[in-house]
C-alpha cells in the first residue's frame, strides 16, 4: 500500500521535471541562445542581455530600452565589421526588486552573454548588482538612478546617466528660484524616495519651506493629496515616483484647482505620463539627465532608424539604451581585439571605455558614474500633451 | 472648516463607491453565508465592459448635457450589465456546482479566490496591464457644480455620490418591498423553510449574485470615470469594501452602505488632519493603516457590526 502514493508522487515529479525542461528549452529556441552547446568555441557569437521591466506597470520604460538596445545590437550586425555575431537576450524583471534575481539568473546561466544594459531600475539593480558582480558580468545601466548605486561595492556597475543626487538637487535649484514654498511628494519606492528625498534636503539648503508627503504608489485616489497640496499655499510641488502614478496625481490637482508649479523626476517624463494626464499635465516640468532624441541635433539618424524599426518615436531612456549598448559593443570589440571574450575580459574593457556616443561621452569612473562633465541634467515641459526639452537646467530662470 | 469639507467631500465620494461595491458581498453572504471574493473582479468586469460601450458612442470632445447624461446612464447600464452576468457566470461556474455537492465551505472560498485571480488575468491578457486605462473625456469632471466659501464640489462628484446614492436608495426599496426582496429575504433568514413556502431557492440565490454584480458592475463604471482602471482595480477596493460590508455588519443592507460611506469618510479625513495646514499630523502613507484601525476598533466594541448582521431583520 505504501508504495502507491510515493509512485504516485514520483510520475507527478516526474511530469513537473518534464513541463520544467519543456519551459527551459522553448526558452532558449525562443532566444536563440547556444547554452545547450557549453564550451563550444565554433561560435563567434555572444550574447547581450537587457534586463529590465518588460511587463508590468512600469514596462514603457522597459520597452523604451530594450528597443534602443535591439537598434544598436542589429545595426552592429548589419555593419559587417564585427567579426563575430550579437544576440539580444531579453530578461523580464518587471522593475520589482523581488524578481529581480529570476531575471540574473536567466541572464547568468546563459554561457553566451558577457555583458548585460541594465538593470533598468534602482530596485532591481540593488538586488542583483552583486550577483553580476560575483559573475564578473559587466553591466551598464542606462537609467538605474539611486544614488547609492555606486557607492555599495558593486565592482561591475556602471550607469550612462547622472544619479538623483545630481539631478535632484539641480531641480531643486531651479525650484528653489521659482518657490518660497515647496510640496514635495513621493511614492514610497526606491527610487522614488531617493529622488524626493535629495529634492527635500536641497531646498532646505536653499531656505526653501517644505512640506513632505509620501503616497504609496498603489493608491488610485490622488484627490486627498491634491486636496493637501492645493491647500498648503505651496507655490510648487515635486513628485517623486513613476509615470502612471503621476499622470493620475495630474488629474487630480488640476480636478483640485492646484496653480502652481508642478515637477517630476526622470521616472515621470514619458509617454505614458503625456497619455495618462492628458491636458492636465500641460504645464508639468521635469528633470531628466535624458537626451530628448526627436529633437536633439546629434541624434536625427537613430532617431530615423528606431521609427523605421519600431514604427514609434524614441522615448525616454531609448537613446541611452542605444549609448550603452553601442559601449557595450565596443567593449567587446576591444575583448576581442586583446585576445578573448570572456565575462571578465569584457567587464575589464567597459572600465577603459571612452566612447562618444549620441547622448554624452561614456568613460566611467572608478565607481562606474560617467566623469562629471558627461553628466547633463535637462529640463523638460509638456506642452499642448507633448513633453520636449528646455534645456540644460542650471542655465534656466 | 472649509478646508475640513473640502476632504469630507472626497471622502463621500469614495465612500460611496465602497457602499456600492459592499452591496455585493453583503447580499450574498446574507442568503449563503458566503464570502464573494470573486465579487472585486465584478466590478473590474464592469468599468472594462462599460469603457467598451462608452468608448464606442462618446470621444474627447465636450458633449451638450444631455449627451452627458445619455453617456453616463449608458456606462452606467453597460457596466450593470456585464457586472451582472460576469456575477450571474460566477455562481453558476463557481458556486452552484459545490453547492449541489455540498462542498465545505473552504471550498467556495478557494472558488472564489481561484475565480478572481482567473477573471483579473483575463482581463490582462484581453486588454493589457497598465495602470492607467481612462475614459474619453466626454464631459468638464472638474467643473465645480457648489463653490461657497472655498468648499467646492466638482461635476464628476456630484455625478458619482447622486447616482450611487440613487442606486441605493432603489436597492433599499426592492429588498424592503418586492416580491423578489421578500424571497431574497426569506432565504437570507432561514433559506429550508423559505423552500417549503415555495421559493426557489437556486433562482433567489442567482437573483442575488446578479442585483449585486449590477451594482458592482455600475460602481466599476463610476470608479473607472473617476480614476481610471485597469486588470488589477479591484483587488483594493474590494478589500475595502469588504471591511465597510463587516464595518456595517456584514448580511446588512443598510449596514453596507453606511460602513462604506463611513470607511470612505475617515479614510479621506482622518489621514489628512488637520485640515487645512499643509503638513498633516498622521501622513497620507497611513490611509490604509487608518482603515483597517477603524475597523478593528469597531468590531472590538460590535463585533456584528454598526447595525448587527441580519439581512432579514434590518432591511
Amino acid at each position: 500500500m505504501r508504495t502507491r502514493p510515493l509512485a504516485k508522487l514520483a510520475a507527478i515529479g516526474l511530469v513537473g521535471a518534464l513541463a520544467l525542461t519543456g519551459c527551459g528549452s522553448s526558452d532558449k529556441k525562443s532566444d536563440g541562445g547556444l547554452s545547450n552547446s557549453g564550451g563550444s568555441k565554433s561560435s563567434d557569437s555572444y550574447t547581450i542581455a537587457f534586463q529590465g521591466p518588460l511587463s508590468g506597470d512600469n514596462q514603457q520604460l522597459g520597452i523604451n530600452e530594450v528597443n534602443g538596445a535591439q537598434l544598436a545590437i542589429d545595426q552592429a550586425n548589419k555593419s559587417g565589421d564585427l567579426g563575430f555575431k550579437l544576440k539580444l537576450l531579453k530578461a523580464d524583471d518587471i522593475g520589482d526588486q523581488s524578481k529581480a534575481p529570476a531575471a540574473a539568473a536567466q541572464v547568468l546561466q546563459d554561457s553566451t552573454v558577457v555583458g548585460v544594459i541594465g538593470p533598468a531600475f534602482s530596485g532591481p539593480t540593488k538586488a542583483v548588482a552583486k550577483t553580476y558582480g560575483d559573475a564578473n558580468m559587466g553591466l551598464i545601466s542606462p537609467s538605474a538612478t539611486n544614488p547609492d548605486l555606486t557607492s555599495q561595492g558593486f565592482t561591475t556597475f556602471h550607469r550612462v546617466v547622472p544619479a538623483d543626487n545630481i539631478e535632484g538637487v539641480q531641480a531643486a535649484d531651479w525650484l528653489a528660484k521659482k518657490a518660497k514654498k515647496v510640496f514635495v511628494i513621493d511614492d514610497l519606492s526606491e527610487y522614488g524616495k531617493g529622488a524626493a528625498d535629495v529634492v527635500r534636503a536641497q531646498l532646505k539648503k536653499d531656505n526653501i519651506a517644505v512640506v513632505s508627503e509620501g503616497v504609496d504608489q498603489k493608491t488610485d485616489d490622488y484627490g486627498p493629496i491634491a486636496t493637501q497640496v492645493a491647500q498648503s499655499g505651496a507655490q510648487a510641488m515635486f513628485y517623486g515616483g513613476y509615470d502612471a502614478q503621476a499622470g493620475k496625481l495630474a488629474k487630480a490637482l488640476k480636478s483640485a484647482n492646484f496653480t502652481g508649479i508642478a515637477m517630476g523626476g526622470n521616472g515621470v517624463k514619458s509617454s505614458v505620463f503625456e497619455k495618462g494626464a492628458g491636458a492636465a499635465g500641460d504645464g508639468w516640468y521635469f528633470s531628466c539627465g535624458c537626451l530628448d532624441a526627436v529633437t536633439a541635433p546629434g541624434a536625427k539618424d537613430f532617431t530615423t532608424a528606431y521609427k523605421t524599426a519600431f514604427n514609434a518615436d524614441p522615448s525616454t531612456y531609448s537613446p541611452e539604451a542605444y549609448d550603452a549598448t553601442n559601449a557595450m559593443i565596443e567593449a567587446i570589440k576591444t575583448a576581442k581585439k586583446d585576445g578573448s571574450v570572456t565575462r571578465e575580459s569584457v567587464a575589464k574593457a567597459i572600465t577603459g571605455l571612452d566612447y562618444k556616443g549620441i547622448t554624452t561621452t561614456i568613460k566611467f569612473q572608478a565607481n562606474g558614474e560617467l566623469e562629471e562633465a558627461s553628466q547633463v541634467i535637462n529640463l523638460f515641459k509638456q506642452a499642448g500633451g507633448k513633453i520636449s526639452v528646455v534645456g540644460d537646467i542650471r542655465e534656466q530662470n | 472648516m472649509q478646508d475640513f469639507l473640502n476632504f469630507l467631500v472626497l471622502g463621500l465620494t469614495r465612500g460611496s463607491m465602497y457602499a456600492l461595491i459592499a452591496l455585493g458581498y453583503t447580499l450574498v453572504y446574507g442568503v449563503l453565508q458566503l464570502i464573494n471574493f470573486a465579487h472585486s473582479e465584478v466590478f473590474m468586469s464592469g468599468a472594462f465592459g462599460s469603457y467598451l460601450v462608452v468608448n464606442l458612442v462618446a470621444g474627447d470632445t465636450f458633449l451638450p448635457w444631455y449627451g452627458v447624461i445619455g453617456v453616463l446612464l449608458l456606462g452606467m447600464v453597460s457596466g450593470g450589465i456585464v457586472g451582472a452576468i460576469v456575477a450571474y457566470g460566477l455562481e453558476r461556474v463557481a458556486y452552484r456546482p459545490l453547492r449541489r455537492r455540498g462542498a465545505p465551505k473552504l471550498a467556495f472560498l478557494i472558488s472564489a479566490i481561484g475565480m478572481s485571480f482567473f477573471l483579473s488575468q483575463l482581463a490582462g491578457k484581453m486588454f493589457n496591464r497598465q495602470k492607467n486605462n481612462f475614459f474619453p473625456e466626454y464631459f468638464d469632471a472638474n467643473k465645480r457644480i457648489i463653490e461657497v466659501n472655498g468648499v467646492h464640489v466638482t461635476l464628476l462628484q456630484v455625478i458619482i455620490i447622486g447616482s450611487a446614492l440613487a442606486m441605493m436608495l432603489f436597492l433599499d426599496q426592492l429588498v424592503s418591498q418586492t416580491k423578489l426582496g421578500r424571497s431574497i429575504r426569506g432565504v437570507a433568514e432561514d433559506a429550508p423553510t423559505a423552500a417549503l413556502m415555495g421559493i426557489d431557492i437556486d433562482r433567489t440565490i442567482a437573483r442575488t449574485f446578479i442585483i449585486g454584480g449590477a451594482l458592482g458592475g455600475a460602481a466599476g463604471f463610476l470608479f473607472g470615470t473617476a480614476f481610471g482602471f485597469f486588470n488589477t482595480m479591484g483587488f483594493i477596493p474590494g478589500v475595502k469594501a469588504f471591511a465597510a460590508a463587516v464595518l456595517g455588519g456584514i448580511g446588512n443592507i443598510r449596514g453596507a452602505m453606511l460602513g462604506g460611506l463611513l470607511l470612505g469618510v475617515v479614510e479621506a479625513l482622518v489621514p489628512s488632519a488637520p485640515w487645512g495646514t499643509s503638513q498633516s499630523w498622521i501622513g497620507l502613507q497611513w490611509t490604509d493603516v487608518v482603515a483597517f484601525v477603524v475597523l478593528v476598533l469597531v468590531l472590538v466594541f460590535r463585533p456584528s457590526g454598526i447595525l448587527g448582521e441580519r439581512l432579514g431583520r434590518a432591511a
